[in-house]
């Protein structure tokens, strides 16, 4: 179990690449897929930071933002793209779609049966 | 449009393995600097890594000697008036690069495109010297280029969709990974990168934690290769702080680098290269 320094650190590692990540694509700078392929096959991240983002849920990363936010500072407050995913119910992986599209097994599973 | 043969330009450290890379691909490369011992130095890496693909049972001698002679060597424009693509790969400063894209225009055919390797420089500036700004863009290997899969394409504000496409398709006969951005600092990696290690550099200014504590905790977490100390001091703690620097300069605070960083730079620490950094070597 990492300590609380230690959980607190990669708490802010892992939403600070989050938000610039987030910036690029508000910016209309790149895409979130070209985004987490570059930062995968450039910096070796095991994961890139849309996926991540999305398969957490987008509603939870979202709390963490707004508790980071008041805690560490205002350069944690949620991006507006975040709340608005949050709001339309785009929740990431688990609902098929957040930052980017997922095909749900399960669905298309059915409509193969049909 | 098809690349059949390219030039790459500058045979430094990344020039001489982004014609490697084209080599191995079955691609002619025309590769020019503006010194022959670079030629010959670049000439003789060259020769290791195809040696060590042979060694590692990837390809036989006969191929490897046949890939290498794909690439000629020149300290002269001769050799590029009938390349179709020129990867201008030579040292990161503003004035020399426009100096070699206003050349490259003059003798390259019309039809033919130009591509920086830049990590930093904006492509629109180096578009607007030549007459073909639409068929400018940058092409941003990583180091070590013969290794990192990826390569950004940085498309300029006049860069056609169609000089993207053939930068695509040459990126993937490459067997790279491209991803498209548009021209703006720091493209997708540093950017992102460096807002993670700023980030982590105030964290350690708040709490004192050790770096090699932090490093090891972000190695635990396998949320990165490796920490972001041990790969500043990789990197250089000058090129860093100037990366940085600049990033603070076009989106503001939040990238502005830590005083750790700005002290070590200034006692002369540089990283690994000096012999000192974060860490002691
Ligand atoms: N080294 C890296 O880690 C890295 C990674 C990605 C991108 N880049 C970028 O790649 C470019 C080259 O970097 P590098 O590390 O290979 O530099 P380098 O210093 O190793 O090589 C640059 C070469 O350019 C040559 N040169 C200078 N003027 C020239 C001219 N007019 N015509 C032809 N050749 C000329 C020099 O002789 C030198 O050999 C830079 O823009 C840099 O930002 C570097």
């Amino acid at each position: 179990m990492p300590s609380d320094w230690e959980q607190q650190l990669i708490r802010r590692f892992t939403l600070a690449t989050f938000l610039e990540a987030v910036r690029l694509f508000e910016e209309g700078i790149a895409a979130p897929e070209d985004v987490d392929l570059a930062m995968r096959a450039g910096a070796g991240l095991a994961e890139g930071p849309f996926h991540w983002a999305d398969a957490r849920g987008l509603d939870v990363v979202l709390e963490e933002l707004e508790m980071l936010a008041a805690e560490v500072g205002p350069r944690f407050q949620p991006p507006a793209s975040l709340r608005e995913r949050v709001q339309r119910g785009q929740l990431g992986v688990r609902t098929g779609r957040g930052y980017m599209t997922y095909v749900r097994r399960s669905r298309r599973q059915t409509e193969e049966g049909e | 449009m098809y690349v059949k043969r390219l030039a790459v330009i500058g045979a430094g450290t990344m020039g001489a393995d982004i014609a490697y890379v084209a080599a191995n691909a079955g691609i002619p490369v025309v590769l020019k600097d503006v010194q022959q011992e670079v030629l010959d130095r670049a000439q003789r890496h060259i020769y290791d890594l195809f040696e060590n693909r042979v060694k590692r049972g990837r390809i036989t001698g006969e191929q490897a000697e046949a890939r290498r002679q794909h690439i000629q060597y020149t300290t002269e424009n001769g050799l590029l008036s009938d390349v179709s693509l020129a990867i201008e790969a030579v040292s990161e400063n503003l004035d020399l690069k426009k100096s070699v894209f206003r050349e490259l225009d003059q003798v390259l055919p019309p039809l033919s495109l130009i591509a920086s390797n830049t990590s930093a420089l904006p492509i629109s500036a180096l578009a607007s010297v030549t007459g073909r700004p639409d068929r400018v863009a940058g092409f941003h290997f990583f180091f070590p280029a013969h290794m990192m899969k990826l390569i950004e394409i940085v498309q300029g504000e006049e860069t056609s969709r169609e000089t993207v496409e053939t930068l695509r398709r040459l990126a993937e006969e490459l067997r790279k990974i491209p991803v498209l951005v548009k021209d703006s600092p720091g493209f997708i990696v540093n950017r992102v990168l460096m807002a993670a290690m700023a980030e982590v550099l105030r964290f350690q200014e708040e709490t004192g934690v050790s770096y090699a504590d932090i490093d090891q905790a972000v190695a635990r977490a396998k949320i990165a290769p490796m920490g972001p100390f041990v790969l500043a001091d990789a990197l250089g703690l000058d090129v860093t702080l100037e990366v940085a620097e600049t990033l603070a300069a076009h989106y503001g605070e939040r990238f502005g680098p830590a005083n750790q960083l700005q002290q070590l730079v200034k006692q002369g620490h540089l990283g690994i290269k000096s012999g000192h950094g974060f860490y002691a070597y």
